[in-house]
């Protein structure tokens, strides 16, 4: 590699550009490249990369002596140089001997004759021919030169510098050949003398060259412990006898087998009183009540322990407990991350799913499979759709310059797939994207074609309904109002029933309805358009000219017609509610006309003998009868009494008999005034004698069905349908049918809102864009070699880890190709359906990584303590047989949590006692990090946990479940609704130990540091719960006369049980003390004198809060 | 001792995968434990007895620096228009830049000519060293002073360019130098903060990215730097409530830490449990040992003078550099401090009027900057002390056009300097092209500059390792970095 370091000083011979005056000698480090140099160095390269012949290679060496480069020889430090943007590809500059010339030529000969034969027989197939393992590829002297992944491999002209030399001498590891026989003494001569001859290629070793990265996983990658299918074990039979003392289930079995070897026996069990703390830190992540404690305590069933844990698993608070585990996994926040860190409305419905889920115990598959592609396997589900939040959770750039767009498109790919891989697999796959796994067989092809799952993967919000599975209280207070209205109407609809006959037999009914004109079509001269409403009322829209006429036309069965009415309807969407389009709602309708038009005749007036009207805005210019006369400046117009129905009838002189298939047509001229046409208008016609102004407006199925039926006797005749047609109709003109109708419409408003704006992550919908300079996303996803976007070689298509597969092709056997016409690719539920696979897939580590995170959580550490790296990096499993067992039950209980939470605290493992026994040194000494699970070391609680205690202890807990999150301290639900805001990270969680949600966290530390204590000390809020604790002791224990009973209860709220005599004296000394101070001090004011003693009771609730009692689980 | 032998490493993450961090313990200073290190191997007790993450640890190799002051120019100062005089530039101002790739800047629309730099140059004390006129005070230290004018980033783009130059990586998420440096050598002092960040008290934001510029990342978050709260409390929950102050709240933890002794007596975590009770005892010292080091008043007038806490134009950021001597001074670790705000005229950031948006920054800067190089030569600290000042990035040696022309972003180049802590005075490393456009002599990537900082305080950048999903992880990655040993005395 060129060094700038190694070129000759030149201090003296450069002219330093920015400063002529500057003492030459003096700034010595100061350089710069001498152009011949560069010149030469350009060239060795171009040499290096293309292996031309030897005989240029020798003119270059001699050219390169003849203009004097470095001669410096390469120190130890100084091997590497900077490799900036745009520097070309970083090359080996040796430094050359004088007789290099000579060298080579001898070199290249050896080569011929000695060394390709040993290289093809002892090194090719590792590096260069099949694979090549550690990056380095010896099969062209680039390569050689290249180095590996350790560096640089082979220094020409010097053997004894190499790397290659120490290798293959065992004088360094890894010794080389790997698994075979040391090269014999003179074969390592042979390859020391052809490096120092400068170490010539003259042809490359392997013919057709493999694919850069290695690509092929074999057998023996695949012997790795958990790749292999799960072991199908029985529990080991203990001799019945003394070794199974205190065995309780089949887990005891596994945990007393292996303790047996180091002599090691149980625990004792926990008091009942601590076992049930235990089970409620556990599961709730809350402490019990006193009152439950002693529920439980007395107790004296067997059954009462695993009823407790059913109880505890039945509680929804559950699973807001075992959700937080999970959210550490999934690197859940709700912001974006990078330079503004933008809130993600909606990215909570994903915490919610989790609690839901674990809830509702959704089988672990299933689990999988909605995080993965909810939108692909329950594409109507909204749980299903809030479960991809998973894949959305990650940071995400807003704001993104031009050349920086593709890198963070991979960046946020590569973010989906580590944490698939971690989460459900315990797999560093993440690794594998700029070289083949350093450790685990996961080449960077298998790299990409997994990535390639996610291309078409974006982040979206979309409405759905995630109320619809929650029942919630709002949602059942208001269907019970609703179907009390709807009763109440209903009621009332069979009591107007009996009056129907009685408006049949109506005059009223006989002369004064009219039928409803069904029009085939408007046209507007001024080319409004027309929405036919639900009443036969037509609306007009679009264009209001300054002058309009309307030619309708209709086409109505045949029948006499004496008379029309036009209404002028009021309508909310016009101006002032209409009826008229006018800015004031008024309209001018200068001219009516009829016409039949028989087809090919002329048509046929229908003269219109006289009008009458319900209101005109005068008698003159602006009446109805001006509406007959041919002046275009005068009509019919109904200001001020706008924002109002209207109506005209039109009698005709003489009855007119229209035959079937005769169109009708209606013409109305609006010319009084500049856009003054009729917004909303119906008209309808009547075959009655004289047609009177008002009257119903009959639908033309209803007049049909009137037609039929003029008594009530007819109508019961008529089929049903008919008959509810006409009652349908008929009792919307009933007031107070209207009355009861508007109050459940009204009620209807009110319906609690089970809309909701989630965040999803899918495929198909529209895309949560970035601040970018040009495209966000992809519709490809290619190999890229090291990483970098500007290397593609070639589309990646999917397939899985071939590690877990049967053959490297076999990927065909999970894919699914969704329905025609689906939005999504069907690629996520491909690979959910790989992960899930127990028989050829993944299933087998997915199901040891679930049972895992389980036992981990229970006992403190897992069976394999890296919960998220199951790889060659990874803890081994402490009880692989144990393990396997437990992967085989959840399988074999349909992928239930729950049955597995119970089967693991159900064990006499679980049940074992904290309390140092006799021989707790000597346990500690045989099994110092208790790998063997035969004693139970008090564990430190999490933050939220601590946190959600106290403010249960406070008596303050709202335990309201769901919904959006706060970043406000001062709220009393419980921390897992904390707004994951990654710029301003909750900082009592943060001081806690919650993770960054950076990337995926599969357990955390426990850190115990001085800013834990001072938020016990003097946080406001600690302050305020331990106001509110100690209320809640007075309330049933005060304070005036003696502390020993609130100290009693306080004891009890806090910790669950009663302080013994030593810490009853402390704490009443204490007390006493306190309050005196608080009494007599002069400093203090009169209200803290006077409540002296309630004050030194907060002063001691705040100091229970600081018990490590009550912050470790027992 | 070798603090990082890589046998004693593994052994100390079997440890932090079973149980170790929560033994450990640790605070701002460190608790005292024993016993725990029973059934372990003798060189992992030799190592690291005292065993907690805070406690000074020796170097790597012998250093001079044992703490730092990084003085963050947030928003890319212009290299051309402070330490690197460009005279080509100045002629060829006006003529367009050839083969310019607009996408070099942030805005490929508003790509101007070359452009002078609108300030005066002249050479400063003995090294002859060139400066503008926009650091008149500082540039009396030049011969403190070490320049690399040939520093490049990896993205032209803020937060990720912030981040890279905190954390070697432009992705989010990564611990940043103030949280490796702290892992590798601990602290010095128990009752501050090891790593303390100061960001622009005026209202005007913070860095792009915020407290991810100083994250732990996956480093244990004890490690990550403590935010000054530029309003109210600095720290949080320092102040005991109300009537609890004083003896009230004396009463109280000897009360607590009786009750927790009389506890852990029955427990087999008793180290664990006598850590946290001894937390108490800590955090009850630190409520009068952080307001003391944050109390500037205690300082002599002459001091204020020096720094201008007195003067308006700069007092704010005055104020940060006395606090980053008081606390340095005290045995922290770390301190960052921030020059600007958020972007744009809010910082260093001269997309348009450079010579408004420098002259204000630097008029903030410059004579805070130089007191603290004073100040710290005076008392001696200097020699201990490595104070760095660098951006995310250098800015365009062409306009961007405007009616007032800026600078664009340039991630080719940028001028670091650093000084005290062993650091040679007075030199200059690496040179750009005669326009100050692409660093091409000596380039220096931000992973080298992060292995000099590591070897200025006696870490091996290539040996400060932590496992972390199952790699052995470093601040300089896996590429391989260059310590710029030229710029060391």
């Amino acid at each position: 590699m060129y060094n700038p370091n190694c070129a000759k000083p030149t201090t003296s011979a450069v002219p330093t550009k920015n400063n002529e005056s500057l003492p030459a000698e003096r700034f010595a480090i100061r350089r710069s490249l001498l152009d011949k140099e560069v010149l030469m160095i350009d060239f060795f390269r171009r040499y290096q990369r293309t292996n031309v012949e030897i005989l240029t290679l020798v003119l270059a060496a001699v050219l390169l002596w003849a203009f004097g480069l470095p001669r410096i020889p390469l120190r130890a430090d100084d091997k590497e140089a900077v490799v900036g943007p745009d520097r070309p590809e970083p090359a080996v500059i040796p430094a050359v001997p004088a007789d290099h010339a000579q060298r080579m030529t001898d070199g290249l000969d050896q080569f011929q004759k000695q060394i390709a034969g040993i290289l093809k027989e002892n090194c090719l197939k590792c590096h260069g021919g099949e694979k090549i393992e550690g990056e380095f590829d010896l099969a062209t002297r680039e390569g050689l030169l290249e180095g590996g992944e350790s560096g640089v491999v082979v220094v020409p002209f010097q053997s004894q510098a190499s790397h290659l030399y120490k290798l293959i001498t065992h004088a360094e590891e890894p010794i080389m050949p790997d698994n075979a026989a040391k090269l014999s003494d003179e074969q390592i001569a042979m390859i020391a003398n052809w490096i120092d001859n400068g170490a010539p290629y003259d042809f490359a070793l392997a013919a057709n060259k493999p694919q850069k990265k290695s690509t092929i996983v074999d057998e023996k990658d695949k012997s790795w412990w958990s790749f292999q299918p799960l072991a199908k074990v029985t529990p080991p039979n203990l001799d019945e006898g003394k070794l199974a003392v205190g065995v309780r289930t089949d887990v005891d079995r596994f945990i007393v087998a292996k303790a047996k070897a180091k002599s090691l026996e149980l625990s004792p069990q926990a008091s009942k009183r601590n076992l049930v703390r235990r089970a409620y830190l556990d599961l709730l992540g809350l402490p019990p009540t006193p009152e439950e404690v002693d529920a439980f305590v007395n107790d004296e069933s067997p059954a009462a322990w695993p009823a407790l844990i059913d109880r505890l698993l039945d509680n929804p608070h559950y699973g807001e407990r075992w959700a937080r585990h999970w959210l550490d996994v999934a690197r859940f926040a709700e912001s974006h991350g990078f330079e503004q860190d933008y809130d993600r409305p909606g990215a909570w419905a994903f915490r919610d799913f989790v609690i839901q889920a674990l809830n509702e115990d959704l089988p672990y598959t299933q689990f999988i499979e909605w995080q993965l592609a909810g939108d692909e396997f329950e594409p109507d589900n909204p749980l299903a759709l809030a479960a991809t939040g998973f894949l959305g959770a990650g940071v995400f750039p807003t704001q993104i310059t031009a050349n920086e767009v593709e890198r963070t498109r991979y960046d946020a790919l590569d973010d989906m797939l580590s944490t698939t891989g971690s989460a459900f697999m315990g797999l560093t796959i993440g690794c594998a994207r700029c070289h083949d796994h350093k450790f685990d067989p996961i080449p960077t092809r298998d790299y990409y074609r997994l990535l390639s799952t996610f291309t078409l993967t974006v982040r979206s919000n979309i409405d759905v309904d995630v109320e619809r599975n929650k029942k919630s209280p709002q949602m059942a207070q208001w269907r019970k109002e609703q179907d009390s209205l709807l009763a109440e109407l209903k009621t009332y609809e069979e009591s107007l029933r009996s009056d129907l006959p009685q408006w049949m037999r109506s005059v009223e009914r006989s002369v004064k309805t009219w039928t409803v004109l069904e029009l085939s079509e408007i046209k507007s001269k001024a080319g409004a358009s027309f929405k036919k409403l639900d009443d036969g009322s037509y609306l007009a829209e679009g264009n209001n000219g300054d002058q309009d006429t309307y030619a309708i036309e209709s086409r109505p069965s045949s029948q006499k017609i004496t008379g029309i009415r036009l209404e002028a309807l009021a309508d909310a969407s016009l101006p002032k509610a209409g009826p008229g389009r006018a800015a004031n709602g008024n309209f001018g309708l200068s001219k009516i006309s009829l016409a039949a038009a028989p087809p090919g005749a002329e048509p046929v007036a229908l003269k219109i003998a006289k009008a009458d009207v319900d209101f005109e805005q005068n008698k003159s210019n602006l009446s109805i009868a001006a509406s007959l006369d041919d002046s275009p400046t005068t009509g019919w117009a109904v200001d001020p009494q706008c924002g109002k129905d209207h109506a005209a009838v039109f009698t005709l002189a003489q009855p007119f008999e229209l035959e079937a298939g005769v169109p009708l047509t209606i013409t109305l001229d609006f010319q009084v005034n500049t856009q003054h046409a009729l917004g909303r208008f119906r008209i309808s016609l009547t075959s009655v004698a004289e047609p009177l102004l008002g009257g119903d407006s009959l639908p033309p199925h209803i007049a049909d069905v009137l037609a039929e039926a003029s008594t009530p006797e007819q109508l019961a005749s008529l089929p049903a349908e008919k008959q509810t047609a006409l009652f349908d109709w008929w009792k919307k003109r009933d007031a107070n049918w209207k009355r009861l109708q508007a109050k459940v419409d009204e009620h209807t408003k009110h319906e609690p809102s089970t809309k909701t704006n989630i965040m999803i992550c899918g495929e198909g919908y529209q895309p949560m864009r970035h601040h970018t300079q040009g495209a966000d996303f992809f519709q490809e996803s290619y190999f890229l070699e090291r990483g970098s976007v500007d290397r593609k070689n070639g589309v990646a298509t999917q397939s899985f880890l071939q590690v877990l597969m049967p053959t490297a092709d076999s990927q065909t056997q999970w894919q699914w190709s969704p329905p025609a016409g689906a939005k999504y690719s069907g690629r996520r539920r491909s690979l959910a359906n790989w992960i899930v696979d127990v028989d050829h897939g993944a299933g087998a580590i997915a199901a040891r990584v679930a049972v895992n995170r389980l036992w981990q959580h229970h006992f403190g550490t897992g069976i394999v303590a890296t919960p998220n790296d199951f790889g060659h990096t990874g803890a081994k499993p402490s009880h692989p047989e144990l393990l396997d067992w437990l992967a085989g039950e959840l399988i074999r209980g349909g992928w239930k949590l729950k049955a597995l939470h119970k089967l693991l605290m159900t064990s006499a493992v679980y049940m074992q006692t904290t309390t140092a026994s006799a021989d707790f040194k000597a346990q500690e000494k045989a099994d110092p990090t208790n790998e063997l699970f035969v004693r139970r070391i008090p564990r430190r609680l999490e933050g939220e946990a601590i946190r959600d205690s106290l403010l249960a202890i406070s008596g303050k807990l709202d335990l309201k479940l769901f919904g959006p999150g706060t970043k406000n301290e001062s709220s009393l639900r419980r921390s897992i609704y904390f707004m994951v805001k990654r710029s301003e990270l909750i900082g009592s969680m943060v001081v806690f130990d919650q993770p960054e949600p950076l990337v995926s966290q599969g357990q955390r530390p426990t850190t115990t540091v001085a800013p834990q204590a001072l938020l016990i000390m003097n946080s406001p809020h600690v302050r305020a719960w331990a106001e509110a604790f100690a209320k809640r002791v007075e309330s049933t224990a005060p304070v005036t006369t003696d502390f020993q009973p609130a100290i009693q209860r306080a004891y009890q709220i806090a910790i669950n049980r009663r302080p013994d005599e030593a810490e009853t004296q402390s704490t009443v000394a204490f007390l006493e003390t306190q309050s005196a101070n608080y009494s007599q001090d002069p400093q203090y004011t009169q209200a803290v004198q006077a409540n002296a003693r309630s004050l030194a009771l907060v002063d001691l609730c705040q100091i229970l809060f600081g018990l490590n009692e009550l912050a470790y689980e027992e | 001792m070798q603090a990082f032998d890589p046998a004693i490493v593994r052994e100390i993450e079997k440890y932090t995968r079973r149980d170790w961090l929560k033994r450990c313990g640790g605070g701002f200073g460190w608790l005292a434990l024993t016993g725990m290190l029973s059934g372990n191997q003798a060189a992992w007790a030799e190592a690291t007895q005292p065993h907690n993450p805070f406690a000074a640890k020796p170097p790597m190799m012998p250093a001079k620096a044992k703490s730092v002051i990084w003085i963050f120019m947030n928003g890319g100062p212009s290299q051309v228009d402070t330490w690197n005089y460009r005279p080509q530039l100045a002629k060829r101002d006006g003529q367009p830049l050839e083969g310019f790739d607009k996408k070099t800047g942030f805005f490929p629309e508003e790509v101007g000519a070359l452009m002078k730099s609108p300030f005066e140059f002249k050479q400063y004390g003995e090294s002859g060293t060139w400066g503008s006129e926009l650091f008149p005070t500082l540039a009396q230290h030049v011969d403190k002073m070490a320049f690399i004018h040939s520093c490049f980033t990896n993205s032209n783009n803020h937060s990720p360019a912030l981040f890279m130059m905190n954390t070697g990586v432009t992705r989010m998420g990564s611990p940043c130098v103030g949280s490796w440096v702290t892992y590798g050598l601990g602290s010095e002092c128990e009752s501050l903060p090891a790593f303390i960040v100061m960001s622009d008290p005026l209202n005007r934001g913070l860095p792009k990215g915020s407290a991810s510029n100083w994250g732990a990342g996956f480093l244990p978050s004890i490690y990550q730097g403590t935010w000054l709260k530029p309003q109210g409390e600095p720290i949080d929950n320092l102040k005991p409530p109300g009537n609890l102050v004083g003896n009230p709240q004396r009463a109280q933890l000897d009360l607590l830490a009786k009750l927790n002794q009389h506890h852990a007596q029955q427990s087999p975590a008793e180290n664990e449990l006598a850590a946290r009770i001894e937390s108490f005892e800590l955090a009850y010292r630190m409520q009068a040992a952080a307001p003391d080091a944050l109390d500037v008043n205690k300082e002599p007038e002459s001091i204020h003078a020096l720094y201008g806490t007195n003067q308006k134009h700069c007092a704010h950021f005055a104020k940060q550099c006395l606090l980053a001597r008081r606390f340095v001074e005290r045995g922290v670790r770390f301190v960052q401090i921030y020059s600007g705000g958020m972007e744009n005229q809010q910082s260093w950031d001269g997309h348009i009027d450079l010579a408004g948006n420098h002259s204000g920054f630097a008029k903030e800067a410059d004579q805070p900057i130089a007191a603290l190089l004073s100040d710290l030569a005076q008392s001696g600290l200097l020699e201990s002390t490595l104070v760095i000042c660098a951006g995310e990035f250098g800015r365009l040696p062409i306009a961007q056009k405007g009616a007032k022309p800026g600078r664009d972003h340039n991630p080719h180049a940028f001028t670091a300097w650093l000084a005290g802590g062993g650091i040679k005075g007075g030199v200059h490393y690496g040179e750009t092209d005669d326009i100050g456009f692409k660093a091409v002599v000596d380039k220096v990537g931000v992973g080298d500059f992060h292995a000099t900082i590591l070897a200025a305080l006696g870490l091996d950048h290539e040996k400060l390792t932590f496992k972390f999903q199952g790699l052995d992880q470093r601040l300089t990655g896996v590429e391989h970095h260059r310590v710029i040993k030229e710029i060391f005395a």
